[in-house]
């Protein structure tokens, strides 16, 4: 299977159809991709830039925290470690090792539903990259001294954690009530209780399920020669074999539609705090699109709603982030503020359903509609700067619903919000019936 | 035989097996094709009538505008009374001008896809604002009028106090930002460099005056650059940039000369008290002065050697053969005037003592054996390698060839960079270490004193600080002196 997309084609299109300002355009994806599916199952995508003399590959392994079982959580998290500690022909730190020696940077990172495994390296170095990761798919050396030490790496990040983050642990609390399921409710941090008793075979079995070419996409960005890079890859991974058939991933029954409202005790947390979530549209969904919009307008930039009127203006707040957050297919509007005394709690709470109404009885200006829409711009085109950003970006679009065939379309999908779309939404989601509370106290 | 012996020499046949079994190819690393060449984005620059050096980067292909604007005034400008001034009239700009509100300014800087942010070093203060592409005029004309009229409100002025005082206090959560601090306190001593290793307190004694004569002093377009990257040529840069910043008036700025530098030559171990903070941070370094501009590379490539990347000596010794530390890197980083390097690591209390012996042992060794070719090959591949990736997102980009163009590096760090990397050889390293590493470097060690002290009443002599830089006294053999 083959195809191959010029996503700027079809951008300018778009953009000469809908006839916007300056700067408000809508670029789609303005890069050129090829896919293509391996025997083993292992999606590739292919996307040159000869920007730079670089080339960034994503290794992207469908295995987060949503596919640990209770009392096995951390066990995500703990693997991507392992996989830097060797495989059958590279031995431990070695990956490290031989993508350093070359000038490049090697990284990883855990979601909850997604493993990446990264790297940009000078563009002579593709097959080098193909190598490593090509031997750690097919056999990485899995062993009890290696996953002990794996298990005290991820202790020790956890203990630092708590000590640099005094609200994490009433977050994680937050997760638990806004994520009723076992699930999407757990951090892709795992428990203490359950990292200290996982063991060799818990990190084989979950390697041999998820670590598997048929559930992985293969990512290059840079400086290549398409037909080469294919010939590259399937040299080293087309006869990996494939893995059994993954277990079935359920999404969970939507939570009944009333408000929660708890308290969390913390004598460590410096102020008193409040998290407050609502659960929204699944990702990629319509109404989606519109609160990502709904995001930017109400959360990001340094006049954004909230920031302006509960910090600037009424000063209700110390501190306060928030915006969408997506555990595969779930998703949350979530909202954290630090205050300084009950009253302040209590009146910043009260300011923000204000707010909130405010968004369901009337629309927003198309002034402030454009604001959001180009901070949004902002930040999409900004995922996509660098080609190790944008081979990530390219991964997880090949593992979301709408794929990358999708891909020409989203952004301008966000450009095409209406002012009736963001009221209609608030309406759907932003209510207080399934508003969720967890007020963090001071002991 | 016993149940281990059946057991090592089955794993013995599987692997031995499975070695056998893979195609050739697997078993050891592809050999790379030669190495591309590096075509670098060319810097075109010219010089306004009013002094203001443009400089520009045409990046057709990129979706935003990156505009940094320099002002030739850091913090080592700030009188010696009021260390953090130059932060603070830098971050007063984009609170209000005599025309545009605050929450206006902001406003206008969202409403393009915009994020401004700026920094402060020792030798300038730097304002970036990037937006979406086409929307240069209207970043040019929001920086023009941080720049050009700014209000220095009062309100705002207390509003600033209080952000900068929390964000200080904020970084201040992160012991290596308190160990490098402290490092560059003890290396500076009374040198102006000095005054940017301020605590949080510094903001309250500032007033609107104070600001308002750093910025009649220093703000001048003759004392200042703009660097501009994205889809735009030299040309249309110059037109823009003149339109919003002709009226900016030239006028001589005094620049008085800063005093020179010498490296700490002296065993100096301070400890900074970090309390509850479950790790020991230690941040061992000495200034590098005078560093010409062909020491760099030599100097470059040995603390590439010595721990630029988790496979270089210090990692591999501390955390890999010893299990001391969780990281262990050095660095060099670079000031107008002189340079410094800084070995940071972060490490189990218990080792603290014995991790500091290492890193110094490393150090020593470093300056008496000249490095292996191997050692040497594999850290100039790295920065050779490296190079492109720093420059690999536009803001990155601009802000490299600004520090380039203030700092007046020249080509030797821009088009000739790979070439003075190249041309490195173990001798020049080998007289590199003699001559910047031999000096005793300052050891700062952060932590839990209640947890670290102990582990280190070896050292003859102590100094103990606050987390504010105050020192509270001096332990002679772990006694208060």
């Amino acid at each position: 299977m083959s195809k191959l997309y010029t996503g700027l084609g079809l951008s300018l299109f778009f953009f000469a159809s809908l006839g916007v300002s300056a700067g408000q355009e809508a670029s789609g994806f303005p890069y050129s991709w090829s896919s293509f599916t391996l025997k083993n199952g292992l999606e590739v995508v292919l996307s040159d830039d000869d920007t730079l003399p670089l080339v960034s590959v994503v290794v992207a392994y469908q295995a987060g925290s949503l596919n640990e079982q209770p009392g096995k959580t951390g066990l995500a998290y703990l693997l991507e470690n392992m996989m830097f500690m060797g495989s059958l022909n590279v031995g431990p730190m070695q990956h490290i090792g031989y993508i350093n020696r070359v000038g490049g940077e090697p990284n990883a990172r855990t979601t909850e539903d997604i493993a990446y495994f990264y790297q940009t390296v000078p563009a002579n170095h593709l097959a080098l990259v193909l190598w490593l990761e090509s031997d750690r798919m097919k056999a990485l050396e899995i062993d009890a001294a290696k996953a002990e030490r794996a298990r005290q790496f991820l202790l020790d990040e956890i203990r630092q954690r708590k000590t640099a983050e005094p609200y994490l642990d009433s977050q994680l609390a937050f997760d638990r009530l806004v994520y009723p399921d076992f699930a999407h409710g757990h951090s892709v941090l795992g428990r203490e209780e359950d990292i200290q008793r996982l063991g060799v075979e818990d990190v084989r079995a979950f390697y041999a399920t998820y670590y598997v070419p048929n559930n992985a996409a293969l990512v290059v960005v840079g400086n290549i020669d398409l037909p080469g890079t294919r010939e590259l890859v399937e040299k080293y991974f087309e006869t990996l074999p494939p893995g059994k058939k993954l277990p079935l991933f359920l999404p969970p029954r939507p939570p009944e539609k009333r408000p929660v409202i708890q308290s969390f005790e913390d004598s460590l947390v410096p102020s008193l705090a409040f998290h407050m979530g609502f659960r929204i549209a699944p990702p990629f969904s319509r109404d989606y699109y519109v609160l990502g919009i709904l995001d930017y307008l109400l959360f990001k930039g340094k006049s954004a709603r909230f920031y302006r009127k509960l910090v600037k203006k009424e000063g209700y707040a110390l501190y306060l982030t928030g915006g969408i957050e997506k555990r595969k297919d779930v998703a949350v509007m979530k909202l954290f503020a630090v205050n300084n005394n009950t009253a302040m709690v209590e009146l910043c709470q009260k300011s923000i359903i204000s707010e909130l109404n405010k968004l369901r009885t009337s629309d927003i200006s198309a002034k402030e509609l454009a604001k959001a829409k180009n901070l949004f711009k902002r930040d999409y085109l900004s995922r996509l700067a660098s080609p190790v950003e944008r081979a990530m970006f390219l991964a997880e679009m090949v593992f979301s619903p709408i794929g990358l065939d999708g891909l020409p379309d989203e952004l301008p999908r966000y450009m095409r919000i209406s002012p009736f779309e963001v009221r209609m939404v608030a309406n759907r989601y932003l209510v207080p019936e399934s508003s969720v509370v967890l007020n963090v106290n001071t002991k | 035989m016993n149940k281990k012996t059946w057991a090592c020499i089955w794993i013995f046949l599987s692997v031995g097996s499975a070695l056998a079994q893979q195609e050739r190819f697997r078993k050891s690393p592809p050999i790379p094709d030669p190495l591309p060449l590096l075509e670098l984005p060319k810097i075109e620059s010219t010089r306004l009538a009013n002094g203001l050096t443009v400089a520009v980067i045409s990046r057709p292909d990129q979706p935003f505008i990156s505009l940094d604007l320099i002002i030739l005034a850091g913090e080592s400008q700030s009188p010696q009374s009021l260390p953090g001034l130059a932060s603070f009239t830098a971050g007063i700009m984009s609170r209000g001008t005599l025309l545009v509100s605050a929450a206006d300014l902001e406003e206008r800087i969202d409403a393009i896809g915009g994020d401004f942010s700026t920094t402060t070093t020792p030798d300038l203060s730097r304002f970036s604002l990037r937006c979406l592409d086409g929307f240069l005029e209207q970043a040019l004309e929001a920086l023009s009028q941080m720049v050009l009229q700014p209000d220095f409100n009062d309100r705002e002025i207390v509003a600033l106090k209080r952000t900068q005082f929390y964000e200080l206090k904020q970084k201040q959560r992160d012991p290596e930002f308190v160990g490098r601090r402290q490092l560059l306190r003890v290396l500076f001593k009374d040198h102006p460099y000095r005054q940017s290793f301020f605590s949080e307190d510094v903001f309250r004694n500032l007033t609107k005056k104070d600001v308002q004569a750093f910025y009649d002093l220093h703000y001048r377009p003759n004392n200042a650059l703009v660097v501009l990257s994205g889809n735009l040529n030299l040309l249309t840069a110059v037109k823009r940039v003149s339109h919003f910043f002709n009226v900016w008036p030239m006028k001589e700025t005094e620049r008085p000369p800063l005093p020179p530098l010498q490296a700490n030559s002296e065993e100096r171990f301070c400890f900074v008290d970090f309390p509850q903070v479950k790790e020991a941070t230690l941040v061992i370094g000495n200034l590098v002065y005078p560093l010409t501009e062909p020491d760099y590379f030599p100097l470059a490539v040995l603390l590439q050697v010595l721990g630029g990347t988790p496979y270089s000596r210090l990692f591999m010794n501390l955390r890999e053969a010893k299990e001391y530390a969780y990281s262990a890197f050095s660095g060099l980083e670079l000031f107008q005037r002189c340079g410094y390097y800084a070995i940071t690591a972060a490490v189990i209390p218990s080792a603290a003592g014995a991790s500091i012996r290492e890193i110094l042992r490393e150090l020593d060794r470093i300056t008496r054996d000249k490095v292996s070719n191997f050692e040497l090959e594999q850290a100039k591949s790295y920065l050779i390698g490296h190079f492109p990736l720093q420059i690999s997102r536009p803001d990155q980009l601009s802000r490299h060839i600004s520090e380039i163009l203030a700092f007046s590096l020249g080509d030797a760090h821009w088009g000739r960079f790979t070439d003075n990397i190249v041309q490195v050889d173990a001798d020049r390293i080998f007289e590199a270490a003699q001559k910047y590493l031999m000096p005793k470097p300052v050891v700062i060690i952060v932590g839990d004193k209640n947890v670290l002290l102990d582990a280190l009443r070896d050292l003859d002599r102590l100094e103990v600080y606050d987390l504010k830089g105050v020192l509270l006294h001096t332990l002679v053999k772990g006694v208060e002196g």
